[in-house]
C-alpha cells in the first residue's frame, strides 16, 4: 500500500455550486440574524448560548462548523425563528441557507475528507433474514418474527443511530437461531454447507464437530476464528454430548451460540485507536461491501479475497462491485434501498387505495408489478450499468404482462415476470416519476393529491423538501357551506392567495398538477369526474411546463439537484448513517465524476466504494481528514 | 387443592350464617393462593387526535352525558374516567405530530432529529412501572401494535418516523419495539405459561457463552458502541432473568392465574384487514391481564400520521390522518368522527372483554387500569390542548371511577400518571413536569 502523505490538501473545488451562493455575501447574513434572531440570541443572555454578535467575521462562522451546521438545520426547517416571532421571507430563508450551506462546506472540504468513527451496529431484520439465509443455504424468512426497524440518517432502516435493541429481540434471535437450525438440519442442500462432516471413517464425533466448526465459525462471523474462541462454542458441543444428544443436535447446540453471539448478530468494526484515520480491515471491508450490495454476507470470493489481502485494490474493488451489481442478490439492495428512498414500501401497508373505487389494486399480480417496477428498473440500471439520467426519464421500464396491459401497453411477450421492456412512441412513461407505484404512494385512499406529489417531488426527486406547514394551519381551507364546490385547482389556487400559505405551495402544488393526468393508479386520464385534466404549472422561478413529458425535461434540467439528491441518499445507505457535513464532500467529488462519465451508475457506486467514508475509520482525533494521495491505487 | 374452587355465592347460600367470616384461600382460583388480585395497567393510543364537538362530554362528576363519539361505552359508565382539560406542555410546538406522541407517556419533548441523537428525554409511565415491578411476571411488559414503524425519516419537519412509531420507552434512547402478530403474542404467553425447566437450563448455558461474547467484545469497541453492546447485554441478561425463573419452576411464587388451552391460538393475520387485526391483538391483551403473564401493556391503533383506510366503516371514504384534516368541512368532519367513534368502540370491546374474565367475585376489568387517547385533540389543528383522554377500570379499586373529571385548562397530564403509579403499587415522588397527583382520579 503506497501512501504519500501531504497536507493540507485542497482538493477540487466542487463544480456544482448552489445558484444562490454567489448573490448573498456575509454582511447580508449578519443583517439577518440581527433583523430576525437578535431578540433571543444576543448578549450574555442569548438563549442556547449562542450570542450572533461573537461572530464578527466569516472565520468566526467557519471556526464552529458545527454549530452553524445546526444553525442551517433549524433555519432550514423552520424551527427557527420560532413560531409567533418575525420570520425572514421565504426567498431570504433559502438565500441565506444556500449561502451558510456552501460555505461551510466549501470550508469543510478545503482540508480534504475525514472519515467517521467504525461502527458496530447490529444486522437489521432484513440483512438477519439474508445472511441466515447465505449461512445455512436455507431458504426461509429466519427474520420474520424480528420487530421492524426504524430509519434514521438518510432514511433507510440500515441507519446505525436508529438499530434499536428491544427485550423482545433476545427471545426472537433465540428462536430463530434454534427454528432456522432445526429446519437446516434436515436439508440435504443445508447440510452441504453447514453441516457436511459427520464422525465415523476415523474421526471422532469431537473430530468431525471441530471440523464443522472451523469452517462454520468464520462465515458466521465474517472474519477468521481463533483457535482458542472456537474452543468456546467446542465447549458447548462437549455439555450436549455429555448430557446425551446426537452429535448433530450437539452441533447444533454450539451453532445456536454463534447465531446470537454479538459477533453474528452486529457486525462488528474495531475502534481505531490511533491519531489518524485507519483503514478498514480487509474483513470489515467485505462485510461492508456485503451488506452494502447485497445486504447480506460476504460469499466465498469477498472472504477470500479479504483473507489474501487483495479487496483494498482498487481495481479489485470496481471488479468486484460490476460482479456483485450482477448476481441476483443485488435485487436485495435495490429492492431496500429503492423502497425506502421513494416511499414506495408503504403501499400496500399505511397506504393502500380504497378497494371499492380501486378495486385493480387488489389483483396480486399488479399490485406485485406495480411494487417491483421501481425496484427492477434501477437494478437494470445498475446491472448494465446504464445513466441514471433514466431514473428521470427513460425509453424503458421493467413490466410484467398485467401491468403493462394495465399501462395500455401492447404485450411483446411479456410473461408473469417482469422484465425490460421498450415503452411505444408517447407512451407517456419512462423514469420514476410516471411509475403507477410512485404515483399511488402520493395518492390518498379515494383521490390524486397534488400537493402530496409535489411534496413528494421535491422531497424524493429532487431533494429540497418543503418546510413544514406552520403549526396550527389548516392546510386548506375549504369551500364555504352552501357556496358551489370548486374543483380542487381552484381550492388550492384559492389557498395560494393567502401568502403564508403560498410561499411554500407555490412550489409544491404546480409540480403536483404536472401529473394530475395520472390517476391514483397511476393510469392516464385526461378528465377528472368529467372535467378535463389541466397539468399545467408554473414554478416559482418562472419557468412553465404543460403535462408530464414537459415536466420531465424541466426536472432534467435540474438534474444537478436529483444527482446530489441520491448521491447523499446512495451514500448515505452505503455507510448506514445520516451524512456529516465533510461527507457532503465526497458527495460533490462524486457528482463532477458522474458527470465526466455520463452519469454512469457504475461510477455512482464505484465513487462510493472506493470514497474515504467507506473505506476508511476515524482516529481519537476528531474531524482528522485522510492525509493522503493514493493515485496508484486509484485509477 | 379443589380443582373448582368454590363461589363466593355458593359459599354464603351454603354456610347461611356465615357472613363476616374471613376470606377464605378456597374461594381464591388455584393459582393465586395468597395472593391478591393484582393491578393490571396498559395505554392505547390512538393517532391523528378526535373531533371535539364529536368527544366532549357535558356534565360534570357523577352526572354527565357520554358524547356521540363515547356511546359506545355506555355499559361501562361506571367503569370509567372521562378526563378533560388535561396537556402535555412539553409536546407544544415541534411539529402536528411526533412531538405529540412520543411525548404521551413520557411528559416531555423528544429531540429533533433525523436520528443522532434520538430522545424523548425520559422514560414513559408503563416502564416506569416495569422497571419497579415487571419481575413479578414473565414479561416486565408487552409492547403491541398492528403497524410497522412508519419508512423512513420525514425531512419536511426534520423528525426521523421512529419517533411516530412508539410510545414506550425504556429510557430517553430506547424506544421499545411491537410485536405485530397475535399469534406470536399468543405462542409467548403459551410458553410462559408452561416452563419447562429443562430446556430452560440449556438456553441460560447458550446465553452465558454469548454474555461472555460480548463482555469481552465491549473492551474492543469505541466509546458510542461500548453503549450498543451495553444494550445487547442488558436485554440478553433480561432474557436470562427470566429464563432463570423459569428452570426454577418450583420457587417461583409466579404461576398462570388461567391455563392457556394451545387450541386457542389465533389465526394467521390477515394484513389487509385491519380491524381484525386490532381485535385480535386485544384479545392477546385481554389474554396476558388474565393469565397475568404481565400487568404492563402498550397498545398502539397506528403510528402517528397513518392515513389507515377506514372504508370498512359504513360513511367513511377517506383516510384517517386525511379525515383529521377535515377543515371545517363538515363531510370530513362526519367521517372523522366516525373513525373516532370507531375506536372508541373497540376499546369498549376490550373493556367488556376483560368484564367477562372472573377473578374471584370481580373481573380482571375491576383489577385494571386502562388509559385510552392520544397526544392530539383536534387533528385539524394539531392542537396540544384538552388531551382526549378516557381511564377505563377500577384499578383494584384505588380509581374513583364513573365520573367526568374537569380540570383547569392546561393541567398537566403527568399527574395522572403520579396518580396511576401510585394505584399499580408503584409509586412516585414525581414524574416530569407533575405537580401532585391529580385530583379526585384516586379513592
Amino acid at each position: 500500500m503506497k501512501v504519500t502523505r501531504y497536507f493540507p490538501t485542497l482538493l477540487a473545488l466542487p463544480v456544482f455550486c448552489l445558484q444562490a451562493q454567489s448573490d448573498f455575501s456575509f454582511g447580508e447574513a449578519q443583517q439577518m440574524l440581527t433583523t430576525y434572531c437578535a431578540a433571543c440570541h444576543k448578549g450574555k443572555t442569548a438563549l442556547a448560548k449562542f450570542d450572533i454578535e461573537r461572530y464578527q467575521t466569516l472565520n468566526s462562522v467557519l471556526a464552529e462548523p458545527r454549530r452553524w451546521t445546526t444553525v442551517l438545520n433549524r433555519v432550514r426547517d423552520s424551527a427557527m425563528p420560532p413560531k409567533g416571532s418575525p420570520a425572514p421571507s421565504l426567498e431570504l430563508k433559502d438565500k441565506f441557507s444556500n449561502w451558510l450551506d456552501g460555505t461551510l462546506r466549501k470550508s469543510a472540504c478545503a482540508d480534504g475528507i475525514s472519515p467517521g468513527l467504525a461502527f458496530t451496529r447490529r444486522l437489521n431484520r432484513s440483512e438477519y433474514s439474508s445472511t441466515v439465509r447465505d449461512l445455512l443455504n436455507l431458504h426461509v424468512n429466519a427474520g420474520h418474527a424480528l420487530p421492524a426497524d426504524g430509519a434514521g440518517g438518510e432514511g433507510f432502516d440500515n441507519a446505525v443511530e436508529t438499530l434499536f435493541l428491544s427485550p423482545i429481540h433476545a427471545e426472537k434471535y433465540l428462536e430463530a437461531a434454534k427454528t432456522a437450525l432445526g429446519y437446516a438440519v434436515k436439508e440435504p442442500r443445508s447440510r452441504k454447507v453447514f453441516l457436511n462432516t459427520a464422525p465415523g471413517a476415523g474421526l471422532t464425533p469431537e473430530q468431525a464437530a471441530e471440523k464443522v466448526l472451523a469452517e462454520f465459525l468464520p462465515r458466521a462471523f465474517r472474519r477468521p476464528v481463533p483457535a482458542l474462541e472456537q474452543q468456546k462454542f467446542m465447549d458447548l458441543f462437549r455439555v450436549a454430548q455429555k448430557r446425551g444428544d446426537s452429535y448433530d443436535e450437539s452441533v447444533l447446540y454450539a451453532m445456536q451460540a454463534a447465531m446470537i453471539s454479538p459477533h453474528f448478530l452486529f457486525r462488528v468494526e474495531s475502534a481505531n485507536n490511533g491519531r489518524e484515520p485507519a483503514r478498514l480491515n480487509d474483513f470489515e471491508l467485505a462485510a461492508r461491501l456485503s451488506y452494502f450490495l447485497w445486504g447480506s454476507m460476504p460469499d466465498k470470493t469477498l472472504s477470500d479475497l479479504a483473507a489474501e489481502g487483495k479487496l483494498q485494490d482498487a481495481a479489485v474493488l470496481r471488479e468486484q462491485v460490476a460482479r456483485m451489481l450482477k448476481d441476483n442478490k443485488s435485487t436485495e439492495f435495490a429492492e431496500s434501498f429503492v423502497e425506502q428512498w421513494l416511499g414506495t414500501r408503504e403501499l400496500g401497508r399505511d397506504i393502500k387505495p380504497d378497494k371499492k373505487l380501486f378495486p385493480e389494486y387488489y389483483d396480486e399480480e399488479i399490485a406485485s408489478g406495480m411494487r417491483y417496477e421501481p425496484i427492477l428498473f434501477f437494478q437494470e440500471i445498475l446491472a448494465n450499468n446504464l445513466s441514471l439520467l433514466n431514473l428521470i426519464d427513460s425509453k424503458f421500464s421493467v413490466l410484467s404482462n398485467k401491468l403493462a396491459k394495465f399501462y395500455g401497453f401492447p404485450n411483446k411477450d411479456l410473461r408473469q415476470q417482469p422484465k425490460h421492456y421498450d415503452l411505444p412512441e408517447n407512451s407517456r412513461r419512462g423514469g420514476i416519476m410516471t411509475m403507477s407505484a410512485v404515483l399511488a404512494v402520493s395518492s390518498l385512499p379515494n383521490r390524486t393529491s397534488p400537493v402530496l406529489r409535489g411534496k413528494w417531488l421535491l422531497d424524493a426527486v429532487l431533494g429540497t423538501p418543503a418546510p413544514p406547514p406552520p403549526p396550527n394551519v389548516p392546510e386548506l381551507q375549504d369551500n364555504k357551506a352552501g357556496a358551489p364546490p370548486k374543483t380542487l385547482r381552484e381550492r388550492l389556487e384559492t389557498h395560494r392567495q393567502n401568502p403564508v400559505c403560498a410561499s411554500c405551495h407555490n412550489r409544491i402544488d404546480p409540480l403536483g398538477f404536472g401529473l394530475e393526468n395520472y390517476d391514483v393508479l397511476g393510469r392516464w386520464r385526461t378528465e377528472d369526474s368529467g372535467k378535463p385534466i389541466d397539468s399545467k404549472g408554473v414554478l416559482p422561478d418562472g419557468s412553465e411546463f404543460d403535462g408530464p413529458d414537459q415536466l420531465k425535461a424541466l426536472v432534467l434540467k435540474k438534474k444537478e439537484l436529483f444527482l446530489r439528491n441520491l448521491t447523499s441518499k446512495l451514500l448515505g445507505y452505503a455507510l448506514g448513517r445520516g451524512l456529516t457535513l465533510e461527507e457532503s464532500c465526497t458527495v460533490d467529488q462524486i457528482i463532477e465524476k458522474l458527470e465526466k462519465t455520463d452519469y454512469s451508475a457504475h461510477t455512482l457506486v464505484n465513487e462510493i466504494v472506493l470514497s474515504i467514508p467507506f473505506r476508511y475509520k476515524a482516529g481519537t482525533v476528531a474531524n482528522l481528514p485522510v492525509q493522503y494521495t493514493e493515485t496508484s491505487n486509484r485509477d | 387443592m379443589s380443582k373448582f374452587p368454590i363461589s363466593r355465592r355458593t359459599l354464603l347460600r351454603g354456610a347461611g350464617a356465615a357472613i363476616g367470616l374471613p376470606w377464605l384461600e378456597a374461594m381464591a382460583p388455584a393459582a393465586t393462593v395468597k395472593q391478591v388480585n393484582p393491578v393490571r395497567m396498559a395505554a392505547m393510543y390512538v393517532p391523528n387526535g378526535m373531533l371535539p364537538s364529536g368527544w366532549d362530554v357535558q356534565g360534570e362528576g357523577k352526572n354527565f352525558e357520554l358524547s356521540p363519539t363515547l356511546t359506545p361505552l355506555q355499559d361501562f359508565k361506571d367503569q370509567l374516567l372521562v378526563l378533560t382539560n388535561l396537556w402535555n406542555q412539553a409536546s407544544v410546538g415541534g411539529d402536528g405530530h411526533y412531538v405529540k406522541i412520543s411525548g404521551w407517556l413520557t411528559s416531555t419533548t423528544i429531540t429533533k432529529t433525523l436520528g443522532v441523537d434520538i430522545s424523548a428525554n425520559g422514560t414513559s409511565m408503563d416502564q416506569v412501572a416495569a422497571q419497579k415491578a415487571g419481575h413479578q411476571t414473565p414479561f416486565p411488559s408487552l409492547e403491541l401494535a398492528v403497524a410497522p414503524v412508519t419508512t423512513g425519516v420525514d425531512r419536511n419537519v426534520g423528525y426521523t418516523r421512529v419517533y411516530g412509531s412508539h410510545i414506550a420507552w425504556s429510557g430517553p434512547t430506547s424506544p421499545l419495539a411491537k410485536e405485530l402478530d397475535p399469534a406470536h403474542v399468543f405462542e409467548r404467553l403459551f410458553r410462559a405459561g408452561q416452563p419447562q425447566a429443562g430446556k430452560a437450563k440449556q438456553d441460560k448455558l447458550l446465553l452465558d457463552r454469548v454474555l461472555e461474547d460480548a463482555r469481552a467484545l465491549r473492551q474492543e469497541l469505541g466509546a458510542v458502541d461500548k453503549h450498543r453492546m451495553d444494550e445487547y447485554l442488558s436485554v440478553v441478561r433480561s432474557l436470562e432473568e427470566r429464563i432463570e425463573r423459569a428452570s426454577r419452576p418450583g420457587q417461583s411464587k409466579w404461576k398462570p392465574r388461567v391455563k392457556l388451552d394451545a387450541a386457542a391460538k389465533p389465526a394467521e393475520v390477515d394484513p389487509k384487514n385491519y380491524a381484525d387485526h386490532v381485535r385480535l391483538m386485544l384479545d392477546m391483551m385481554a389474554l396476558a391481564f388474565q393469565t397475568d403473564s404481565t400487568r404492563i401493556v402498550t397498545f398502539m391503533f397506528n403510528n402517528e400520521v397513518s392515513n389507515q383506510n377506514f372504508s370498512f366503516i359504513d360513511g367513511v371514504k377517506i383516510g384517517h390522518h386525511d379525515a383529521s384534516h377535515h377543515q371545517k368541512d363538515a363531510e370530513k368532519q362526519k367521517q372523522y368522527q366516525l373513525v373516532n367513534r370507531w375506536h372508541v368502540e373497540q376499546f369498549g370491546y376490550l373493556m367488556k372483554k376483560l368484564a367477562a374474565m372472573k377473578e374471584g367475585d370481580s373481573t380482571v376489568l375491576d383489577h385494571s387500569m386502562i388509559l385510552f387517547g392520544g397526544g392530539i385533540k383536534d387533528g385539524d389543528r394539531h392542537d396540544p390542548h384538552n388531551l382526549p383522554l378516557l381511564l377505563g377500570g377500577r384499578g383494584g379499586g384505588r380509581i374513583a371511577s364513573g365520573q367526568h373529571l374537569v380540570y383547569p385548562k392546561d393541567s398537566p397530564l403527568s399527574n395522572l400518571f403520579v396518580s396511576m403509579l401510585d394505584a399499580f403499587g408503584t409509586p412516585v415522588e414525581r414524574f416530569a413536569d407533575s405537580t401532585g397527583p391529580l385530583a379526585g382520579v384516586l379513592v
